[in-house]
């Protein structure tokens, strides 16, 4: 690996009072929230498919005409290319697709963030897409949040909707500092991919080691908000219309078969 | 609403959450995307008159009851009680909805309103706010089926009555009568509605073709569809379907009714015969060469509105634009058609319930459509269609004929005996 990948070293250093209890508080934040956090969410989502497996059938064919040769494929492309807002609202579609197809770049750029996963080479200290995906999700969701604020998107919104995006857009933005902001320092990287591989490391070989050893600098701070965000978000995704990940295709399955 | 009320509209709700329904219920994502796809708000732009407006009344009591959102922290979703406000609520987004299905086809999820809307008016059953015209005639109905015998010969009295109507329009088949009924083993059972203007066109067509064909003793329409009471709606479309089977025929043809034939041929589930539209049936003689019609009936332009429960939710779209083929070359399409048009204003049962003020203001895009095709004669083939736009033609003195397609086929008929 090249040295240079990976941040300097800092003295650990031994708190009291307050600062102590941030210690903890972060610590606990990094690493048993973490899991805690993914438990809840899989356990949530997997009660919520069962509820609904668990249903009955409607007892009839809700879908719409002219029926389609291929009603799965039809669905898919209902799902993933939403030509009904492609054809209703161009932009909206625009910035939908863009947050999307964002998201799935995420996912792997996180995932590339795993001991043994090297979708980026191991060498270097980005992020897929050095930044731009971080970009690409948070001026849609800028987007999302302000076309709330006017017509009838503001009279059929509720608070859930505002703060569901306003936490994204916390989430991305501490993810953009990360990811990208944090290479403008006078001395270039403050945390690199490598230092948050030996996070993920610390995690996946549930040791619990403090990750205060492996990430350095004050933009720790930034770090702990952006995963305590995303631990809120995810415990949070099977009780809010988020489900739509998972529900979106059997959705389009009704209306097409 | 006292507490007993509440948890007994608590279980009725309980009753409607499938598969579907919970899906529609967790997935909305607010986006927006329905509000203009529906005709009552493009006439009169509140919130109230969206589809995801209407959905939320039913939506926030599901939060409100069903989900933890609801008991935690139910400002989130502004979530509302079970209680008189929110019955009236439920009241006014379920008969403002004419159960178009316009919103499904826009929605990137498909979140289907009408559906929804059922939920909204079982908690008026359950609730006793139900409209009472259409549990009036839902009753009727359904008190029909259990005593048609009683009531058997005056109407074969009637409907030979209509035999010189018939024959004007078309010979009837040596040694037939011109209305069948009761005809064991018979091709097709026609199901008509309770005017003569439904059956005498159709009974010429059907002779024309020399149909074996037999005559039902009920009417097509399904008042508990609209009433949205499900055991009432099934009650009524088995008296056909027992009629049917104890027949023996092998097809049975529905009157111009958009949402009888959906009733009839998508929610009853399976049978040892065919359900279709009278529209279906006409196309299909005219393709077999066993009907022959005269183009030129019809004098000048001539537009079609698709019902949405024959159209959109019933998928015949093309066969009256093959029907019409052959009637005129002047045709013109309104614009949008098809999957896309737009609902009349007349669905829902709100024609029953009168509404004519509301029906006049939210057939504003409908009268639109018809002023922009230009055409001299408007066609449709659903009884409540045709109703609502004979009413918009003259309330906004377009000018227009008004026709059902089953009568102008019927009136072009030619070449009997060839």
């Amino acid at each position: 690996m090249d040295p240079q990948a990976v941040s300097a070293a800092s003295q650990a250093v031994v708190h009291t009072g307050f600062a102590l209890f941030l210690d903890k508080l972060y610590y606990f934040i990094m690493v048993p929230l973490v899991y805690i956090s993914v438990i809840v969410m899989i356990v949530g989502i997997v009660a919520k498919i069962v509820s609904i497996v668990r249903a009955p059938i409607p007892a009839f064919s809700l879908k719409t005409y002219p029926a389609k040769k291929r009603p799965f494929l039809a669905a898919l492309g209902d799902t993933f290319g939403m030509p009904m807002i492609r054809k209703e609202k161009p932009l909206f579609w625009f910035f939908l697709m863009m947050f999307h197809i964002g998201i799935f770049f995420l996912f792997f750029g996180h995932l590339d963030l795993f001991p043994g996963v090297n979708l980026m080479p191991p060498e270097s200290r980005h992020m897929i897409g050095a930044g731009a995906v971080g970009l690409s999700v948070t001026i849609p969701t800028f987007y999302f949040l302000f076309r709330r604020f006017k017509g009838q998107e503001r009279h059929i919104s509720v608070p859930s909707d505002y703060l569901l995006l306003l936490l994204l857009l916390f989430i991305f933005l501490l993810g953009d500092m990360i990811s990208w902001g944090n290479s403008w320092t006078a001395n270039g990287f403050v945390m690199t991919k490598a230092d948050f591989k030996n996070y993920f490391g610390i995690l996946k070989s549930f040791s619990f080691v403090d990750p205060r050893t492996v990430l350095h600098g004050s933009h720790y701070h930034f770090v702990v908000l952006h995963v305590f965000l995303a631990e809120l978000f995810m415990m949070i995704l099977p009780f809010t219309k988020i489900v739509h990940t998972f529900f979106s295709l059997p959705l389009n399955l009704l209306r097409r078969r | 609403m006292e507490a007993a009320t509440q948890e007994a509209l608590k279980k009725l709700f309980e009753s409607k959450l499938n598969k579907a329904m919970r899906l529609y219920l967790d997935t909305c994502a607010h986006c927006g995307l329905c509000v203009e796809a529906c005709h009552v708000y493009q006439a009169m732009p509140e919130t109230k008159y969206t589809p995801v407006g209407r959905a939320e009344v039913v939506r926030k009591l599901f939060k409100r009851y069903f989900k933890m959102q609801g008991k935690i922290a139910p400002w989130l979703g502004e979530v509302i009680e079970l209680d008189d406000k929110s019955v009236n609520m439920a009241y006014e987004a379920a008969f403002s909805c004419t159960g178009c299905r316009r919103c499904v086809t826009v929605c990137p999820f498909g979140i289907d309103t009408q559906q929804v809307m059922n939920i909204a008016k079982l908690l008026l059953i359950g609730a006793e706010k139900q409209p009472q015209i259409l549990a009036m005639l839902s009753d009727m109905s359904i008190a029909k089926g259990e005593t048609w015998k009683e009531t058997a010969n005056d109407y074969i009295a009637a409907l030979n009555n209509l035999a010189p109507e018939v024959e004007a329009l078309a010979p009837t088949p040596p040694g037939r009568p011109a209305i069948p009924i009761d005809v064991e083993n018979a091709n097709v059972l026609y199901v008509g509605l309770s005017g003569k203007h439904s059956i005498v066109p159709a009974a010429a067509i059907l002779n024309a073709a020399s149909e074996n064909w037999t005559i039902s003793h009920f009417e097509a329409v399904n008042f508990a569809a609209w009433l949205g009471d499900g055991e009432k709606q099934r009650l009524i479309a088995k008296r056909i379907i027992m009629e049917a089977e104890r027949l023996k025929v092998k097809e049975v043809a529905v009157v111009e009714c958009g949402t009888a034939t959906r009733v009839l041929k998508f929610m009853t589930g399976s049978h040892p015969f065919r359900i279709v539209s009278i529209v279906e049936l006409i196309a299909r003689y005219i393709e077999q060469g066993r009907i022959k019609v005269k183009p030129g009936t019809i004098s000048g332009t001539l537009t079609y509105h698709d019902p949405c429960q024959l159209g959109r939710n019933g998928g015949v779209m093309e066969e009256p634009r093959y029907i019409i083929g052959k009637l005129t070359d002047k045709f013109v399409e309104l614009t949008p058609n098809k999957e896309a048009n737009w609902c009349c204003g007349g669905g829902g049962g709100l024609i029953s319930l009168g509404e004519h003020e509301f029906r006049m203001k939210t057939g504003k895009v409908k009268v639109d459509q018809m002023r922009a095709s230009k055409a001299d004669t408007i066609c449709t083939a659903c009884e409540n269609c045709h109703t609502q736009l004979t009413e918009l033609n003259e309330h906004y003195g377009l000018g227009m004929k008004v026709e059902s397609l089953t009568n102008l086929v019927a009136h072009a008929l030619t070449g009997f005996g060839a």
